[in-house]
């Protein structure tokens, strides 16, 4: 269950040169999301990624409080973070070694302390994902669909309960954005998706629609969808 | 990307099975003796040998010895200046040096896993402890700026090819804001997804 308890997101601005009024990204958010498969939606700058980000402590909220299985993403920071996988849109700025098999590993060091059963873990996550070919190949060399593909191995190697992922098919061609969709909405976690891909949120049990730092629209997934398309038109 | 350091390539070469102790006194052996002797005989010779080492590693010529072309560029240019004020000594000592130490450093990153690699920076971390340090964050740190390097070359390289197409390549004042902007915002990425997967953060908060 992802609670936003009163949450508002403010950041300081400058204007000629001085740090001025703040500006807001997020404000007046109250939502209980407790559906395994939500997506969030709304234009570029409407506070879709801010809203995304507060789920594991990335952004911290300027006033009220977002709990996620009963822990407070900033008192518990590195506790949440451990329960919250996050995807970014950019999976080569969130692959942080030089191979997918490396990349496995490196989120494992901390749950599994025996190297030679790291590497045999990272190899059966790899494989169950159909990577088991590319497991050694620079992640420069993957496809987008891979990398995307290798990052969610990555993150899921961390044993999340929650999977957050912004944008995560934004720079994907159809192909792999079917790939990356399937891998998402197959996971048994929960999982909160922010995109402008209108196809990936109508498969979602719940889709909240997010303009000017608000929740606009707050529905299944083919009101909340029709509402945006209106909204966008 | 194959940058300046050579990514891991699996095999079954002799590199391969040497415990990384022993491929990281390698490297700083084959860089050292050529900085400390300042002889151009013995800097050409740590050279031939790591070069005939590299090869041996396995993992395909191309990918052992390709250099960036702005490596050869520099090493060129560097051996070109000193024969032209006529210290040629000098000049292969400096362009042999250079080119060796990537070299060598190959030959422990092209033949060690990553994660093998970050082991090894942890377990040499491991005595600063007593002085409130933490090894894995010590690893984990020397692991992304070896990464990094690539990555702001790639970035110098995208500013340039930006500036350039706007006929402005030659102003080299002009590229370093947006580079340093890109290493910014490298360096805050890299900062999220540790952050993400909850790596390197202090235990106790």
């Amino acid at each position: 269950m992802i609670e936003f308890r009163g949450v508002a997101v403010s950041v300081p601005v400058l204007r000629a040169g001085r740090l001025a009024e703040s500006k807001t990204l997020l404000a007046g958010v109250d939502l209980r999301l407790g559906e395994r498969r939500v997506a969030v939606v709304g234009a570029n700058g409407s506070g879709k990624s801010t809203l995304l980000r507060l789920v594991n402590g990335l952004v911290e909220p300027t006033s009220g409080s977002v709990v996620v299985n009963g822990l407070d993403s900033v008192a518990d920071g590195r506790k949440v973070r451990s329960e919250v996988g996050f995807i970014f849109t950019d999976p080569l700025s969130q692959l942080l070694m030089g191979t997918a098999r490396d990349d496995v590993e490196l989120s494992l060091r901390g749950i599994v302390p025996d190297k030679a059963e790291r590497r045999r873990q990272a190899t059966e996550l790899l494989a169950a994902r159909g990577l088991d070919g590319v497991a050694d190949q620079s992640v420069y060399d993957l496809s987008g669909g891979e990398r995307q593909l290798v990052a969610l191995t990555s993150v899921l190697a961390c044993r999340p309960q929650v999977v957050v992922a912004d944008e995560p098919t934004t720079l994907l061609d159809l192909r792999n954005r079917n790939l990356v969709a399937e891998a998402l909405w197959g996971l048994e976690q929960q999982v909160l998706v922010a995109t402008h891909d209108l196809e990936l949120a109508a498969r979602a049990d719940r889709v909240l629609v997010v303009d000017a730092g608000r929740v606009v629209a707050d529905a299944a997934a083919d009101e909340a969808v029709e509402h945006y398309r209106r909204m966008m038109s | 990307m194959n940058g300046l350091f050579s990514l891991y390539a699996p095999g079954d070469s002799v590199f391969h099975r040497l415990p990384v102790g022993w491929k990281y006194l390698i490297m700083f052996a084959a860089t050292f003796v050529g900085l400390l002797l300042r002889n151009p005989w013995v800097s050409l010779g740590v050279l031939a040998a790591v070069t005939l080492a590299l090869t041996a590693c396995g993992v395909g010529l191309r990918h052992a010895l390709g250099l960036p072309p702005a490596v050869w560029l520099t090493a060129g240019f560097l051996l070109a200046y000193q024969i032209a004020v006529g210290a040629w000594a000098t000049g292969v000592v400096v362009a042999c040096n250079l080119v060796g130490a990537l070299y060598a450093s190959r030959i422990l990153t092209a033949t060690t896993p990553g994660p093998v690699l970050v082991d090894a920076l942890v377990a040499a971390a491991r005595p600063l402890r007593f002085v409130g340090a933490d090894p894995e964050r010590i690893g984990l740190a020397v692991m992304l700026m070896a990464r990094s390097l690539p990555m702001m070359w790639d970035a110098f390289g995208q500013v340039r090819d930006a500036a350039r197409a706007r006929g402005r390549e030659r102003n080299y004042f002009a590229l370093v804001a947006p580079v340093v902007v890109r290493a910014v915002g490298y360096a805050q990425a890299t900062g999220e997804a540790l952050m993400a997967r909850g790596l390197g953060e202090r235990r106790s908060r």
